[in-house]
């Protein structure tokens, strides 16, 4: 199942194809949609669009006017759903088991499909792409064509580049001006970086921030080729070289690494999801998803 | 010996390995977590691909011909041939050849003492399946010849040539000589000369003065060692004694002029098997089987001209595609 998963996520260019069998996947109790439920009181009409819910459509409406209206309601949660990608340089990290996937496509797969949830919910959500030391922002806002719309910034997002620098980020960072839930996907490998400071500030600021760190199973399990000289695809530093000889001081380095990473989120109380992209995105969503504490 | 420069080949994997590409700096592939291990040089490889690749056929090419120069090798491009010794009848060579199915094979003529040598010196020209024949009246060789190659010999006599031998006789007592020269067989006949001329071979010297200083011969036959100082050193073989001067070999006999039949008869055996030579004896017909112990005759370079041309042609391109590059 999850190799399938993932294999499908490497093969299939159209994102929303992959979200929509991740979230059959998912099954129910994550996304209890909040519109269903007492309280929610009538707001407006608004034209039927492809994608919208058949059951919302209001048929007596329809036969009157022979066109298709969907009932909008009033929204008692104001909650914002703000995506954040980290596409810099280093997230094209291929997986060195599973042709054709790299950390990058995997994030852009699993913020689809929170998305996809919030868009359900109908909740408001909006987009952060971090790459090539620039901010791209699609604001947040609601309904399927949104949904599209935020689908297609995250199919556009190339990796390249490093991360915009701490000024550019933190004048970004109004944004957050309502209660958001911040879901930041990212490799973790600067750290601290003008991202933390940004999570952390936005923590700060009483968001719900959770983090998602992506790795490959190479990384885990410390094992690359030995036979090829590599390189960091965000530093000029120079030719590295992989052997079993190195194996133990590149498990020490990373998880001394990972280990003040995991500390350090949670002394500001952000809830740190590791995982591998050769993993089930179901289980990886389901664990980045739950509800801490739980 | 020339072939061991063949084992110099291996030099050509010089060029090969210096026109390998060096290392290129942007194979390394990228790895996020790369800043986790420590730096390292970046390691000299070679991948196999090449740079300039017309300049190494060209280098490679130089040596081939250089080593090949060397080497001097021999083509085998001569087919099925018939060597015709000179002299011999040309029906019966047509008749021969014939007979052995060659009547439309190359015909080499040469002359019928040198043909089994220069056949056997040129043996390696010959394509391994071609035929050779040699026909004529070829003499036989002191020792049987060795060929590296399966050569056939088909000889037939030529009618022997009448030869003259001009004799001088300086004597009181010519009419003694003339009866032993009378005594001569064979396809030879003796000539006696009044006065000694160019073809005079052979002075029969009975007098007990000196010769004139003028006069010369091949072969002197002395009664009197007195006329003649340097058979003072002379040395003795069978009673006859002999020395050479600047006149010419002198023989000189106590028991001259011959009284008897056989010993006339014994002189000019002599004078044969000696000094004129042993005549000619037309071998048998024979063939060669090839004798893997016959010594192969060293190449006589015939391919060296063609050789050299080609590796100053290469020279010269090679230097200047290579100033060409450079630039």
């Amino acid at each position: 199942m999850s190799l399938a998963n993932t294999a499908l996520i490497a093969h299939t260019r159209k994102l929303d194809l992959v979200i929509r069998h991740v979230l059959a996947g998912l099954g129910h109790g994550i996304h209890a949609g909040r519109e269903r439920g007492a309280g929610v009181e009538f707001s407006e009409y608004r034209a039927y669009v492809p994608g919208d819910e058949w059951r919302r459509v209001d048929w007596k409406l329809a036969a009157r006017a022979d066109r298709h209206f969907v009932r909008e309601a009033e929204r008692d949660s104001h909650v914002a759903v703000w995506l954040v990608l980290d596409a810099s340089a280093s997230m094209a990290e291929p997986s060195r088991s599973i042709e054709g996937l790299d950390k990058l496509g995997y994030a852009r797969m699993l913020l689809g499909c929170v998305a996809a949830i919030a868009q359900r919910q109908g909740d408001a959500f909006g987009l952060v792409v971090l790459g090539g030391g620039r901010v791209a922002f699609t604001e947040a806002s609601r309904g399927p064509r949104h949904l599209q719309r935020v689908l297609a910034q995250l199919q556009r997002a190339e990796p390249g580049g490093s991360l915009p620098d701490a000024e550019t980020l933190k004048a970004s960072l109004h944004f957050a001006q309502s209660p958001s839930a911040i879901h930041a996907a990212s490799d973790l490998l600067d750290w601290p970086s003008p991202l933390s400071i940004a999570l952390t500030r936005l923590r700060q600021m009483r968001h719900d921030v959770r983090v998602l760190g992506l790795q490959t199973q190479a990384e885990v399990d410390a094992s690359f080729a030995s036979d090829l000289a590599y390189r960091d695809p965000e530093r000029e530093e120079g030719v590295f070289r992989f052997g079993a000889d190195l194996r133990d001081g590149y498990r020490r380095n990373r998880d001394e690494h990972f280990s003040g990473v995991t500390a350090q989120c949670r002394k500001n109380d952000m809830p740190l999801t590791l995982a591998t992209i050769e993993q089930s995105p179901i289980e990886v969503l389901r664990r980045w998803l739950r509800r801490p504490g739980r | 010996m020339n072939a061991l420069w063949w084992l110099a080949l291996p030099v050509l994997l010089l060029p090969i390995w210096w026109h390998r590409k060096k290392r290129v700096q942007d194979q390394a592939a990228p790895m996020a977590t790369a800043r986790f291990l420590p730096r390292t040089e970046p390691r000299q490889t070679r991948s196999w691909r090449w740079s300039d690749p017309l300049l190494l056929l060209l280098r490679c090419l130089l040596l081939v011909a250089l080593i090949a120069w060397l080497a001097d090798p021999v083509y085998p491009w001569r087919g099925d041939t018939v060597v015709v010794a000179q002299g011999a009848d040309p029906a019966w060579i047509e008749r021969e050849a014939a007979q052995a199915g060659l009547a439309n094979a190359e015909r080499i003529v040469l002359p019928a003492a040198q043909a089994l040598g220069w056949v056997h010196v040129h043996e390696r020209e010959w394509q391994s399946d071609a035929r050779l024949l040699v026909l004529g009246d070829v003499p036989m060789p002191a020792a049987r010849p060795a060929f590296g190659r399966a050569v056939e010999v088909r000889t037939r006599a030529a009618p022997s040539r009448k030869v003259e031998r001009h004799v001088h006789i300086a004597s009181e007592r010519a009419a003694e000589w003339r009866r032993i020269f009378a005594a001569q067989g064979g396809p030879e006949t003796v000539v006696i000369d009044d006065t000694p001329g160019a073809a005079t071979s052979l002075i029969v010297w009975d007098r007990e003065q000196a010769p004139p200083a003028a006069l010369r011969a091949s072969l002197w036959w002395v009664t009197h060692p007195s006329a003649f100082p340097e058979l003072a050193k002379a040395r003795t073989l069978g009673g006859l004694r002999y020395a050479d001067s600047a006149r010419g070999r002198l023989w000189h006999h106590a028991g001259w002029p011959p009284r008897d039949p056989d010993a006339a008869r014994a002189l000019l055996d002599d004078w044969q098997q000696l000094h004129v030579g042993p005549r000619p004896y037309t071998m048998s017909s024979q063939a060669f089987a090839a004798d893997t112990a016959a010594d192969a005759p060293a190449p006589g370079g015939a391919l060296r001209g063609i050789l050299l041309a080609i590796l100053a042609a290469l020279f010269v391109l090679e230097r200047s595609l290579t100033h060409a590059r450079r630039r």
